[in-house]
């Protein structure tokens, strides 16, 4: 028999609202998913005793928005009041934050419930989630692969079903590049759309919370209640929030759209190739424009990307010293031997190297020949994607070059999980929105495509990618390795 | 690929305060030269502008109003803190260095 966390959102909130289902109800239903589905190790912290406190609560007040009583999955680097948040690091395993993120305090008010805390790469630095502290998340189509990541858990939370939304953060790609590898909708939205402010930073100019979804529509449910304005985040945008699901269901006909050549370069395998061919054929057949586009500089976007990345993220990491709060080492007789071997021992490996990347590439002799170098060739990049916005509504290329691929195949290779992002890393660049829908197959593992919008026009790559979504009719439930429906 | 030297590395480990043993000096000779090497490729672009993009925030700074809101309690200060001392948060003995 299906079960009420699998109906969509609309049908759960027609329930609701004829009295026929409670929150109560469905949180029994997702708990018991998440006990079944446990191999997957996609949560951190199970936040059972809070979720059904925050349900009995709503049960007294009437059924209100959309997504009032709706389950939801939060990143473990977005702060949550009274909730352990890790980072999925030893450095910040017991860390109890006393404040709420903005986006948590915007779903609490909304109505939803939080269930848990995601696993995730250890303070998002990876491709493949495999840097966590506590151990990787499996991907629900295939258990012995990867996530992807950074945002592996919240990806693998919504593939296999056991929520219908989650949370994520996208530095470098890390909500579309995951939600490609299994099978979901991700949105990085506009730089500045959603408030950054609780989001634990790793590089702040390119940091962005958005939603990870079952569905295009759902998706921008979830992101008409997180966006906005923040006076808490300087660089949140006062552009007027619009209804995001307003152009949604709406004809694609006369689009122009642009595909950036270096984006379906040889970098990209065959098997996504044909599935992105197959869409852009539908687009063609539909009267819509599709053509390619240069943009500059997107061959070295990596490389850019690694020196504004690790540069920021040197210093946002500055903060972990063992003294105020994280992890302390036991073993230090002076304040630099604290600092030193707490960070030495709190953590991991990709971390560090990052960490140490940055230090140098923002030292006295070095910062003017990379820093300011790259943030030279990011202001002609995005003026390059901009100019191309002038001639196209929207672009579109791969999410990313392969489908998933073996746990442990990357590990050993420092650049791997940079060369997984290249087709990501340009709209964090640009600071461009960019989403991630299911396009196709290979041999059972979903591949996504990108619709990546002018800034702050998220509805219209809403309505293109529910056009798809519609037209491709692509049975997703294969990500579900639970068996009763 | 050049390997750095053991100095290069000790010196970014000194930098990012990260302590490092010998045989972490070895691996990131070769894993930090790997990323160096790629870093680099941003050398072959010439003739871009000199406009430096630091965030794709292209708003005037709003700042709040200056007003007194909510403070952190003195218990919520502490909550975290790994080593305290009644309300203080302690730290090794530094005036000696």
């Amino acid at each position: 028999m299906s079960k009420y966390i699998d109906l969509s959102i609309l049908e759960i909130h027609a329930l609701y609202k004829e009295k026929k289902l409670t929150p109560t109800m469905l949180l029994d239903e997702v708990f018991e998913r998440i006990e079944k589905e446990k191999d997957l190790n996609c949560f951190i912290t199970i936040c059972k005793e809070e979720a059904y406190s925050d349900a009995k609560r709503l049960e007294q007040e009437e059924v209100r928005g959309l997504l009032w009583g709706i389950p939801i999955a939060i990143k473990d680097n977005i702060v949550t009041k009274n909730i352990r948040t890790t980072c999925a690091s030893k450095m910040l395993e017991h860390f109890l934050p006393i404040y709420d993120a903005t986006v948590i305090e915007k779903i609490k008010k909304e109505g939803l419930l939080i269930v848990g805390k995601m696993n995730m790469d250890e303070f998002a630095m990876g491709s493949t989630s495999e840097t966590s502290y506590f151990g990787p998340p499996k991907n629900p189509w295939n258990l012995s692969f990867i996530t992807g990541g950074s945002s592996g858990g919240s990806a693998a939370c919504v593939a296999a079903r056991i929520t219908p939304l989650a949370l994520g953060s996208d530095t470098g790609g890390s909500i579309r590049q995951p939600a490609s590898y299994t099978g979901i909708v991700g949105m990085k939205p506009t730089y500045g759309r959603v408030s950054r402010y609780g989001l634990i930073a790793f590089a702040s100019s390119l940091d962005q919370i958005g939603p990870m979804t079952r569905t295009v529509y759902e998706n921008a449910l979830l992101l008409n209640v997180i966006a906005g304005h923040d006076e808490k985040d300087l660089t949140s945008s006062t552009e007027p929030v619009e209804d995001f699901t307003a152009f949604i269901g709406k004809d694609v006909q006369h689009l122009k759209i642009g595909i950036p050549s270096y984006l379906v370069s040889d970098v990209v395998s065959d098997e996504v190739r044909c599935v992105f061919e197959n869409v852009v054929s539908l687009l063609k057949e539909n009267g819509n424009t599709v053509e390619l586009v240069d943009i500059s500089y997107l061959e070295q976007a990596v490389s850019l990307y690694q020196v504004i990345a690790m540069g920021e993220a040197s210093s946002n990491l500055a903060r972990f010293d063992g003294i105020r709060y994280g992890y302390r080492t036991d073993n230090a007789n002076s304040v630099d031997e604290l600092y030193e071997k707490t960070r030495s021992e709190g953590f991991g490996e990709e971390v560090k190297r990052r960490i140490m990347v940055g230090s140098s590439l923002l030292s006295s002799s070095k910062a003017k020949i990379y820093y300011d170098k790259a943030l030279s060739i990011r202001d002609d990049m995005r003026s390059s994607f901009l100019q191309a916005f002038e001639k196209y509504d929207l672009l579109i290329a791969p999410t990313t070059t392969t489908k998933a691929y073996s746990l442990g195949q990357g590990l050993d290779d420092p650049l791997k999980s940079f060369m997984d992002d290249v087709l990501v890393i340009p709209a964090n660049m640009a600071g461009l929105p960019a989403l991630n829908l299911p396009a196709g197959f290979h041999e059972q593992l979903p591949i996504g495509i990108q619709i990546i919008g002018a800034p702050f026009k998220e509805a219209t790559m809403y309505q293109l990618a529910s056009f798809l979504e519609e037209k491709l009719a692509l049975d997703l439930e294969g990500g579900v390795h639970h068996d009763e429906i | 690929m050049e390997k750095l030297s053991v100095e290069e590395v000790k010196h970014i480990a000194h930098l990012a305060r990260i302590a490092v043993t010998e045989e972490e000096i070895e691996k990131y000779r070769v894993s930090l030269a790997k990323l160096f090497e790629m870093i680099d490729q941003i050398h072959l672009i010439e003739g871009y502008n000199d406009d430096m993009m630091f965030s794709p925030c292209e708003e005037e700074a709003i700042l709040r109003k200056d007003e007194i809101g909510d403070m952190l309690k003195e218990d919520e200060v502490l909550l975290n803190a790994p080593h305290k001392n009644g309300k203080f948060i302690e730290v090794p003995v530094m005036l000696n260095e």
